[in-house]
């Protein structure tokens, strides 16, 4: 007796079919799971029997080779047991052929025979390509979210089986989970001063600029970064499908009905390990903290704090919007076009820079400090301003600062003025593009020149200056040449991190 | 009668060398034990631990100390090291220890030179103050290195980051008097590292003095022990801009007690590179507001080879409120954008322009705005 089964699983974000199949036949009781299945997968022989048992179903005595078709790829994770113990049951005659047509299955089974969820719904559903998928109640409103599926959910192994045999109706779904709410985020009307910063802010929103902030503790950065989110515009459908999958990959809580809208915003803490930033492991090919940031913010508070092997792994990444990873069974790539925006402390104590401060680093501690952001990674960063500590008048200035809701009109209309020239972020400008799409007006090339004559402009720094000009151009609304205004902005805010941490220079 | 007589051969140089490389080889100590002997036979009294270093330095333990020590030095090879680095050794006895420290209260024992000795002229003035100094202090610093070398003045410093290399700049740039340096450490490691160039071009005009012998690193206390020298040298010690506490102020100390005039360069109130020198003003000392108040307290009619400070005339109403904002300390563009209302990008342009005009310099991101100096701009012409 042979039955055919149709589920998924889950490489990296991405989902692909599975058929399992069970045969049944003649021979001392045993049962075999072959098909590249890893420790979670082969383990669900004992899951599935115990399941079975627990069901008050009938466990063929004989002997049940099962095979995870295509045979060639990797299996992870324990979501194949709920279509394993259907095609056990189907094999062994408890289920009609017809009592699974046109279903996937895709679900954790516990021992007591209570369907379990599993991560990575989204995908996985998507990628059965079936029209009726059975999953997990806690599942079902994530599953709800891939169109043209009917979802059916049961919590238990026993009442899936009733429900399939039609002696009892499928159970109403569960209220969907409740996801925690999404921290709030900063008003950029709250963020006194600065008035460089929030340049910066609204810089990096309007081209994707990456934007380093280097100051001491208190200025602000941190709250600067979380305003950021706010003015990015919100997500197309496609980019939430993207994100939503990523998410539920990652095994995080997606809200439920409907695609999410708001770019997400990713704060590692900075002794997350290079898998947990990167994305990886050694077989399931998680999603890291860049992929699960796709189409929003990655925030790297106290960048300086990282470890260098962590930050120079994200350096891949930034340049091509992909985490690609191989290993020896397989690769994947895992989306991760993130604007990344990193917050430092100019020397170890953190006051250094700042008028009258206190600071004690000696010089050459400072310098130590600020090297453990590698030149190319701090490359970058086409946006890098000092966030000094506000002056206490501006703090309890009663004056109005611009609010978030002023600024997303201002960054709206610089991306439309952009995507009228085919270009989604002019931080990914092509060098090759720059003279056509954004070309120097005289008066700005001078200004360039002046900059690069005076050392502080490398040939490679002009390209980013540029793109970054090209953005301010478009910030404030001029579609021809950019403006001499608009490169000596740019310049204003790149500033040498190196020397920006010297106050008073020697 | 020596234990070593074959050593006679050598120059008094090297034992002097050798009792200065001792460790904890203060200038006191090392007087102690010179002051009735020959380098030669204080060595050898060193070495072989005799009664009278004992009385000399007043401690058993540090005499067996050094006794234990002298064996593993050897006077030929540091005598090898000074020749090959063309360093001078020189002590009070020597006919080429400086003058002005003939007559001090604490004067060096040893003073290893490199350069020509005679660079300690008749007038003489140190330019002193912090690391940390400010676009305002380094300019001062220069200008008065410059007007003072190109006046027969030498000038005395120390060397070091800031103030004290800006000084020599200067110095160096009038090629006038020679400079001189007293440095903390080895004449063989310059420190900062960041300044050998500038080192070796003291050392080629003037004259490079230590206490230290070649291959010791600067500890802590040779630094204050360097500023002594400084203040020794000096007729009149200017301190250019200091923090409220900092190496300078011991310098200060040091020329207080030797009844010479202190000067200090007044500053903004609110600049911490000033608090240390305006508040040497407040304690009487004496306001350094011209170049030429220094050669004033010379008695001496100066070249000033640099202008006053003052504002240059600028038309523009926009420019004139830039400028107003930045003041005359270091400000950043988030300061002048806050006082001025004006949009961060017409701000970070004005700058541009304001910088190429040579109104305002950007040091880090600190704006400054520039005296008018007449000497300045001639010497980057030509």
């Amino acid at each position: 007796m042979l039955a055919t089964v149709s589920s998924a699983s889950l490489t990296g974000v991405r989902g692909h079919p599975v058929t399992v199949e069970v045969h049944v036949s003649q021979g001392l009781p045993s049962f075999t799971v072959v098909g590249l299945p890893d420790t979670s997968c082969r383990e669900a022989r004992d899951r599935v029997r115990a399941a079975v048992l627990s069901s008050g179903l009938e466990w063929p005595q004989t002997r049940i080779t099962v095979n995870l078709a295509p045979s060639g790829v990797p299996k992870v994770g324990a979501g194949l047991d709920l279509a394993i113990a259907v095609g056990v049951l189907r094999a062994g005659g408890q289920l009609g052929d017809g009592d699974t047509e046109g279903f996937a299955f895709i679900g954790e089974l516990g021992l007591d025979g209570s369907v379990r969820n599993v991560i990575g719904t989204l995908p996985l559903v998507a990628a059965a390509r079936r029209p009726i998928v059975a999953v997990a109640p806690a599942n079902h409103a994530e599953a709800a979210l891939v169109p043209g599926v009917d979802v059916r959910s049961a919590p238990t192994l026993r009442a899936m089986v009733d429900a399939l045999r039609a002696v009892e109706y499928w159970p109403q779904p569960p209220p969907a989970p409740i996801p925690p709410a999404p921290a709030p985020l900063d008003e950029l009307a709250q963020v006194k001063g600065q008035p460089l910063a929030r340049r910066a802010v609204e810089i990096a929103a309007a081209g994707g600029h990456h934007l380093l902030m280097v100051g001491p503790p208190g200025g602000g950065k941190s709250m600067l970064a979380r305003s950021l989110v706010g003015l990015l515009p919100s997500l197309t459908p496609e980019e939430a499908l993207d994100v939503m999958t990523v998410h539920s990959a990652a095994g995080l809580q997606l809200a439920p009905g409907a695609l999410i809208e708001r770019p997400p915003f990713r704060a590692p803490h900075h002794t997350a390990s290079t898998v947990a930033l990167v994305g990886g492991g050694s077989r399931a090919l998680r999603p890291g903290e860049i992929s699960c940031a796709h189409a929003g913010v990655l925030f790297l508070d106290e960048l300086g704090e990282f470890p260098a092997s962590v930050l120079d792994a994200l350096r891949q990444p930034l340049e091509d919007g992909v985490v690609r990873i191989a290993r020896a069974y397989g690769a994947t790539t895992l989306p991760a076009r993130v604007l990344l925006v990193a917050a430092m402390n100019p020397c170890p104590c953190g006051d250094a820079g700042v008028a009258g401060s206190s600071c004690r680093c000696s010089e050459g501690t400072r310098q130590r400090y600020l090297r453990r952001v590698s030149g190319p990674l701090l490359d970058r960063f086409d946006l890098r301003v000092h966030v000094d500590r506000p002056p206490a008048s501006a703090l309890f200035s009663s004056e109005a600062t611009e609010p978030t809701a002023a600024v997303v009109e201002r960054v709206a209309q610089a991306r439309s003025i952009a995507a009228a020239r085919g270009v989604a972020r002019n931080a990914d400008l092509a060098m090759s593009d720059l003279d056509t799409l954004a070309p120097l007006a005289p008066t700005a090339r001078r200004v360039l020149e002046i900059a690069m004559d005076r050392g502080r402009l490398t040939a490679r720094g002009v390209h980013r200056v540029r793109r970054v000009a090209r953005t301010i151009a478009d910030l404030a609304g001029t579609e021809g040449p950019v403006d001499e205004c608009h490169v000596a902005g740019a310049l204003a805010t790149r500033i040498d991190v190196g020397t920006s941490a010297t106050g008073l220079v020697a | 009668m020596s234990p070593a007589t074959g050593d006679q051969s050598l120059p008094t140089a090297a034992y002097l060398a050798a009792l200065a490389a001792l460790d904890g080889a203060g200038p006191a100590r090392l007087r102690a034990i010179l002051a009735e002997r020959s380098a030669h036979d204080a060595w050898f009294g060193v070495r072989s631990g005799a009664p009278w270093v004992t009385t000399a330095l007043g401690s058993h333990d540090r005499a067996a100390q050094w006794c234990r020590a002298a064996v593993r030095i050897d006077p030929g090879e540091l005598l090898a090291t000074l020749r090959a680095n063309r360093f001078g050794a020189v002590d009070q006895r020597s006919p080429g220890y400086p003058p002005p420290l003939r007559d001090d209260p604490d004067p060096p024992a040893v003073l290893f030179a490199d350069g020509d000795l005679a660079a300690v002229g008749d007038r003489r003035v140190a330019v002193v103050g912090t690391r940390r100094c400010t676009r305002y202090g380094h300019d001062v610093a220069i200008e008065l290195g410059e007007s003072l070398a190109a006046s027969g003045v030498t000038v005395v410093s120390g060397l070091a980051l800031g103030i004290d290399a800006a000084a020599h700049v200067g110095a160096l740039r009038a090629q006038g008097a020679p400079p001189v340096a007293v440095v903390a450490g080895g004449l063989d490691e310059p420190y900062p590292r960041r300044n050998a160039p500038l080192w070796r071009e003291v050392a080629a005009a003037g004259v490079v003095l230590s206490e230290a012998p070649a291959g010791v690193r600067p500890q802590r206390w040779r630094f204050p022990s360097r500023n002594r020298i400084i203040a020794g040298l000096a007729e009149v010690v200017v301190v250019v801009e200091s923090h409220e506490r900092g190496g300078s102020l011991y310098t200060v100390s040091e020329a207080i007690s030797r009844d010479r005039p202190v000067m200090a360069v007044p500053g903004p109130i609110r600049s911490a590179a000033s608090t240390g020198t305006n508040a040497l003003i407040a304690d009487g000392g004496h306001v350094l507001s011209r170049i030429d108040d220094v050669f004033a307290l010379l008695d001496l009619v100066g070249t000033v080879t640099v202008g006053s400070p003052h504002q240059r005339p600028i038309a523009d109403a926009v420019d004139r409120r830039i400028l107003d904002a930045l003041g005359w300390q270091p400000t950043s563009i988030d300061e002048i954008v806050a006082h001025t209302r004006l949009p961060v990008d017409d701000v970070a342009l004005r700058l541009h322009r304001l910088e190429n005009d040579g109104v305002v310099a950007l040091r880090g991101r600190w704006y400054e705005q520039c005296v008018v100096a007449p000497g300045h701009r001639a010497a980057q012409s030509t």
